[in-house]
């Protein structure tokens, strides 16, 4: 059984760990084409090589982000989700012409 | 067997999440802070001891606890007198015997002293509010410590070889020194294990109240070989003394 | 037949020798057992091989295909010849497991006894059963094979299963170590001494019951003294270092990423991690290749010495000593020392070299002949056990002379040669080569962290062997991050030159010159195989499947490898042994499963649903009540249960709900993204429902958000869906970095629902800061306040349909509460209500239950929700993908429908909805409902029949069709009125 280091706690059994997908950034979910939301929703890039994922501890649902090299099955570096994202996220309006044409 | 008239845990409106368990082990009961704590299992003081010494389960979960969560917690706390250390997955002590536990850079999990007067605990809990100032400034926000978890005691020498069939993290004493904190799984379930500040290894397990059971009988299996068993709060006082 | 182990050397020149022989065995203690039907005793320590053998027994079980007579082959656990049953426990080592006062055992692969066996005539039947018989021969015609499926699975298999045997107590236990030493041989001690000198915490694992490995029972000089003194000089400073922890008798059975090692010893599997593994594994001794080199009586050199060093045991009393190394004199010289007459020893090589052992045995005058071989092993009258060999010159490669000399022998012993015990380098993904020079596979580029050190890594000179280890366990301890101190030397002769022999195969004219003792594979077998046109020897392998038994290709993948470079014409050292892969030895389901962990959630009220007769069942981990009462009387005491909320009042327990407190300035922003409706707004003392949908619109929660404080939600979520919720919070504020804290408070709440248009009077009673009157505390509000003394968070929700209240109670005092609601409601007979009672209320109000009328892909629009969206937000989770699958069309829908035929049965969830004989949509709930009086359900259908009044067809058990019509929802109580009283 592999070991992963949880920046909060440290060297543990992958067994206290769930995979959470590549690290993405999100298109402008009401200014994107169809296709590219699908695109984002969908399809994973599927690196072979260093590749950037979102891990979570279990026992304390702690979110982190570990770099990890799918060829050699090497976890590299484990992070604090803090170092990506540093900032708040805000969603801009909805553009006027959309809002309840349905 | 209890006196007629001894207290039970029914007497009480707050109840262990495994009173029926500890009843059943012939427990007599004394009441601390509102609630029916098991002080010893019929057998005499010292022959418990040396249970505790070997290795004993007790529970504590009618003992005070609280805890505070999210940005501003550690700074708030530590206005309201508190010491509190720099290091996540660390319990530090308090002056009146408390355990203000560090279980990540924002959360705190505050557990009484063996005395379960519960001074500390009651004081925190009534000076949380919220402020009507804006903007508000960030004190963390209460956790309903002393009903999401239960909370034993093991403890013994035997406690690190019983863990090792429950726990995947190495709570052998020369690895995982006093005050440290493990919150892993535990027989399956997750679970925040302790290292007392005590000679002989022993340490606090808190986890999922409705849990309780199943884990208790679990942990009851794991000990079958060591010859441990359930052993009263008195017991774990008395090793705890002097510390 | 009785006793005779008891008294030393037995009868007929078999059984005990004098102490020191016995290392083992404790002569003091005599342990009774039966093998066969027969007592015999044996002395605590033995294993039921030794015990057998010194009871001159020597068959202990057949072979798998042939049903060939077979016995001991390496005294060491590695072969299949010695598996045996012992009640309901099959394939039993029997050279290994130790013999226990009573126990019954028995041999394995026999018809009627051990001895005569019934189904012999499968041997003679052999030649018709070449490699690949299966494949070829019972799927011609097709049907063949469903006939002789049955013939071939009563003869297949080793041992028997007993299907109602007692399950044993297995358990599991974790390890750890700075350095863990595998194997405790003169290499293991060495590094396990280093590396305790270093300061290192080790755990040395060794497989036999005593340390010392090839030093208990092997020769390494003339006069035997070198290994009495090396091992109990290692043996003795192991004892005496504290930080060396030993586990005798138990294997390591793999190496796992980051030197994850699983252990077994007896009824635990350790699951050991180490920082750094000293791999001393040792070698393994291969047997020979000629005809009837399966017969008892023809076993390993190494094997009579165990037999002799650890038990005592008399291995036979005339013997022919076959080899190719020093090894096989040091043999010899332990079968003179115990009285064996050794006939002759048969030296594969033109000339003997030059060693300490040859010498001996040149000085005893014994018979050695050199540049011969076995050419056959000959068989007792009884068929059971080795009566003589026929010796012939050697003329080339695995021929040998017409001419042949026979020599009568009970013993023959091999000792032609090793291979790497290397498994565990193997599954640490270490590849190996062959080596001109030493004629055997050695192990290439090792991994981090891991060490070889001794015979698996080519090393067999005993003073290198203990240098290496030394080497080996400095470099550890170093590797697991210790202050290790000065480089040990490295130095001297490997020493594996000499000690292997490049061909000891000796293919016979008439066969049965077993290659693979597991599968009675003969070289024949493997050659056909290769003009089959497996010519590769992993292809080979699955083929023919050599190495496929239970010893793995211990004594057979070398040989396979040989054989097929030669018949393929390669160069062996491009080739390399097959794969070996984890478990090195057999593990038990046992030790696979250990103690069962099924963790189990009980309510704060589980003790009292149980006194009530509740019939209990699983939702996720947590125990709810199905309904009261028992189960002949479900129907009845669920509809009952529904008409006493309709009625009157009813209590049901939902402390299994999920609990989350979201609480910070954003908390609403918060819910606004995770949640489809809209929460900015939403005043404090009010709930309000909750949709989850996941990225690509599909539904994956509800609840109610209550809003306690301007920056306070307490949302509610499903029992099973609460963790997922709660880690999905977390994952999309760990991006967003709203000003938020979510906590999952699930476990802290006990929650009772007290349902039924009487229930306001019940808790009026034990509620007195809180004003339940319908204008203070309306439908949809929320409070918190005391119930019976117990500060509780109020909720007036309607999943039911009646005038009710959820009343969230600190977990310790959730008993009290609901002892406290069962005493107030007993005037107004008050009665507790199950989750089955609960379904049918919320069906008859049409309330969905996500994951029971939704799927992994209905999204909202889907489900009849549109009203549950908002779709002025900026952002919601799943937001964009709903957009779109709405604006591509729905392809069903979620319809509320009725039966109008009274006698019709109820459909069940699943059945189909049928149209023009395609699959439109199935129904997800139905039930005959007390209220309404009819049967009613939801079903998805296709867009074009969901309008109010349409009909459509579900196909039901036994195929037959019903119609069902679309009805508004709710059925029941259509206004709402009843909730909101």
């Amino acid at each position: 059984m592999k070991i992963m280091n949880c920046p909060l706690n440290g060297p543990r059994n992958i067994s206290e760990f769930v995979w959470g997908g590549e690290v993405r950034t999100m298109p402008d979910p009401n200014g994107c084409t169809t296709e590219e939301w699908a695109d984002y929703v969908f399809l994973e890039n599927n690196t072979a090589g260093i590749v950037r994922e979102w891990w979570c501890h279990v026992p304390t649902s702690f979110w982190f982000i570990a770099e990890r090299n799918t060829v050699t099955d090497e976890i590299i570096r484990t992070y604090p989700a803090g170092e990506v994202f540093k900032t708040r996220v805000d969603f801009a309006p909805r553009p006027k012409t959309q809002e309840g044409t349905r | 067997m209890a006196a007629v008239n001894a207290l039970q845990p029914t007497d009480r409106l707050r109840r262990s999440f495994v009173y029926r368990i500890l009843q059943a082990n012939g427990a007599v009961f004394e009441e601390i802070n509102g609630g029916a704590v098991a002080m010893r299992f019929g057998a005499s003081t010292e022959s418990e001891v040396a249970k505790a010494r070997r290795l004993g389960l007790a529970d504590l979960s009618p003992l005070p606890r609280t805890g505070f969560k999210g940005v501003g917690t550690v700074d708030w706390l530590t206005a309201q007198g508190l010491t509190i250390g720099p290091d996540s997955n660390r319990a530090y002590r308090q002056s009146g015997g408390e355990l203000a536990a560090r279980l990540a850079p924002t959360e705190v999990l505050l557990l009484d002293s063996l005395s379960g007067d519960g001074a500390l605990i009651e004081r925190l809990n009534g000076a949380w509010g919220w402020s009507t100032e804006t903007p508000r400034k960030p004190i963390g926000y209460p956790m309903p410590r002393a009903d999401s978890h239960c909370w034993f005691a093991v403890t013994g020498e035997q406690a690190p070889a019983m863990f090792a069939k429950i726990c995947g993290v190495d709570l052998r004493p020369n690895k995982f020194p006093e005050g440290a904190i493990a919150q892993t799984s535990v027989a399956r379930i997750n679970g925040i294990v302790i290292r007392q500040a005590t000679a002989l290894p022993s340490y606090y397990l808190l986890a999922d109240s409705a849990s309780a059971e199943y884990l208790w009988h679990g942990v009851m299996d794991a000990m079958l070989e060591f010859d441990g068993g359930p052993v009263g709060l008195a017991a774990v006082r008395e090793l705890s003394s002097g510390v | 037949m009785n006793g005779t182990g008891v008294n030393g050397a037995g009868m007929n020149g078999a059984g005990r020798l004098p102490a020191p022989a016995g290392r083992l065995i404790d002569r003091n203690r005599t342990v009774q057992f039966n093998f066969e039907g027969r007592s015999y005793e044996g002395f605590a320590g033995d294993t039921i091989a030794s015990a057998l053998a010194a009871n001159d027994v020597w068959l202990l079980s057949r072979s798998f295909k042939y049903r060939r007579p077979r016995g001991v082959l390496t005294m060491a656990g590695q072969d299949a010849n010695t598996l045996v049953q012992i009640g309901p426990e099959p394939n039993v080592l029997a050279d290994r497991r130790s013999i226990g006062n009573g126990i019954s055992v028995l041999g394995q692969n026999y018809d009627g006894s051990l001895e005569n066996d019934r189904g012999r005539w499968v041997e003679s039947f052999g030649r018709f059963m070449p490699v690949g018989f299966y494949y070829k021969a019972f799927y011609k015609p097709k049907s063949a094979w469903k006939f002789w499926e049955r013939v071939i699975r009563n003869k297949a298999g080793l041992g028997k299963v007993d299907v109602d045997a007692h399950h044993g107590y297995f358990d599991k236990q974790y390890l750890f170590a700075d350095v863990a030493v595998i194997g405790g041989g003169p290499a293991g001690l060495s590094a396990a001494l280093q590396a305790a000198e270093a300061g290192a915490e080790v755990i040395l694992v060794d497989d036999t019951p005593e340390l010392g490995g090839s030093l208990n029972y092997a020769r390494f000089d003339g006069s035997g003294e070198m290994a009495r003194t090396v091992g109990g000089e290692l043996r003795a400073a192991v004892a005496l270092t504290p930080n060396i922890r030993v586990l005798s008798a138990a294997t390591c059975t793999g190496w796992f990423s980051d030197n994850w090692l699983p252990v077994i010893a007896g009824d635990r599997l350790y699951k050991m991690r180490a920082k750094a593994v000293v791999m001393a594994t040792g070698s393994i001794e291969q047997p020979m290749v000629f005809r009837n080199n399966d017969l008892p009586g023809v076993m390993l050199g190494s094997a009579a010495q165990r037999l002799i060093s650890f038990y005592g045991v008399k291995p036979g009393r005339r013997a022919v000593v076959a080899t190719a190394n020093a090894d096989g004199y040091g043999v010899a010289l332990d079968l003179i020392e115990a009285g064996v007459a050794v006939q002759a020893v048969v030296d594969l090589r033109p000339s003997v070299a030059p060693s300490p052992l040859a010498k001996a045995i040149f000085n005893r005058g014994i018979r050695v002949v050199t540049g011969h071989t076995i050419a056959e092993a000959m068989p007792s009258a009884a068929r059971d056990r080795v009566a003589g060999v026929l010796v012939a010159e050697i003329t080339g490669e695995g021929t040998f002379a017409q001419a042949a000399e026979t020599i009568e022998c009970d013993l023959v012993c091999m000792s032609v040669g090793y291979t790497p015990a290397g498994q565990l380098l193997h599954h640490a993904g270490t590849k190996f080569f062959y080596d001109r020079a030493s004629h055997m596979f050695q192990p290439g580029v090792v991994p981090a962290h891991v060490f070889p050190a001794g015979s698996v890594n080519g090393t067999y000179n005993l003073d290198t062997v203990i240098a290496e280890g030394r080497h080996a366990g400095w470099a550890a301890a170093k590797d697991a991050g210790l202050a290790a101190g000065a480089e040990p030397a490295m130095s001297g002769e490997k020493g594996a030159a000499g000690q292997t022999h490049p061909w000891p195969i000796f293919p016979h004219p008439k066969g049965k010159d077993f290659v693979d003792f597991d599968e009675d594979l003969q070289v024949k077998d493997l050659i056909n195989g290769l003009a089959d046109g497996y010519d590769n020897i992993e292809l080979l392998k699955r083929y023919s499947t050599v190495g496929m038994g239970p010893s793995q290709g211990r004594h057979s993948a070398v040989a396979a490898v040989r054989i097929t470079a030669k018949e393929t014409g390669r160069d062996i050292a491009g080739m390399s042994v097959t794969t070996q892969r984890p478990p090195y030895m057999p593990e038990k389901f046992g030790h696979l499963a250990g103690r069962v962990f099924e963790p189990e959630r009980h309510t704060a009220m589980h003790h009292r649903h149980i006194e009530a007769g509740a019939k209990m069942m699983v939702a996720g981990l947590w125990y709810r009540p199905a309904f009261y009462g028992p189960s002949e009387n479900r129907e009845q005491a669920i509809r009952e249960e529904v008409l006493s909320v309709r009625e009157n009042v009813g209590l049901i327990d939902v402390s299994t709900l999920g609990g989350l407190d979201i609480r910070g300035a954003d908390a609403a922003e918060f819910l606004n993204r995770l949640y489809t409706f809209a929460y900015a707004k939403q005043p404090v003392g009010r709930s309000r429902y909750v949709l989850m949908t996941e990225q690509a619109g599909a539904i994956i929660d509800d609840g109610v958000a209550c809003r306690f404080h301007d920056e306070h939600f307490y949302v509610t979520a499903t029992t099973g869906g609460v963790d997922a919720v709660y880690r999905q919070m977390l994952f999309w504020n760990a991006q967003w970095r709203l000003d938020v804290d979510v906590a999952n408070v699930t476990a802290a709440y006990a929650g009772v629902n007290i349902a039924g248009p009487r229930s306001r009077e019940v808790l009026q009673k034990l509620c007195d800061d809180v004003d339940l009157s319908a204008e203070a505390f309306p439908y949809m509000g929320v409070r918190t306040g005391t119930v019976a003394g117990v500060p509780v968070r109020l909720l007036r929700v309607g999943f039911v349909g009646e005038l009710g209240y959820e009343i969230h109670i600190p977990a310790s005092q959730g008993e009290v509460v609901w002892d406290a609601l069962m005493a107030a409601g007993q005037p107004f007979s008050i009665r507790p209500f199950g989750v089955e009672a609960q379904r049918v209320l919320r069906l008859e109000k049409g309330h969905i239950i996500v994951g029971q009328d939704t799927d992994g892909l209905t999204h909202p629009y889907e489900a009849d929700m549109a009203w549950a969206i908002s779709r002025k937000k900026p952002f919601f989770v799943g937001g964009r993908s709903i957009e779109i699958q709405a604006e591509k069309g729905l392809t069903r829908k979620l319809v509320g429908f009725t039966l109008d035929d009274p006698q019709a049965p109820v459909p069940e969830e699943c059945h189909l909805v049928i149209r023009g004989g395609a699959i439109v949509g199935r129904v997800t709930s139905a039930v005959r409902s007390p209220s309404v009086g009819k049967v009613i359900g939801l079903a998805y259908v296709a867009p074009d029949q969901a309008e109010v009044g349409q009909s459509f067809d579900i196909r039901i058990g036994g195929g037959r069709m019903i119609e069902a019509r679309v009805v508004p929802i709710p059925f029941y109580d259509p206004e709402n009125k009843r909730q909101e009283m």
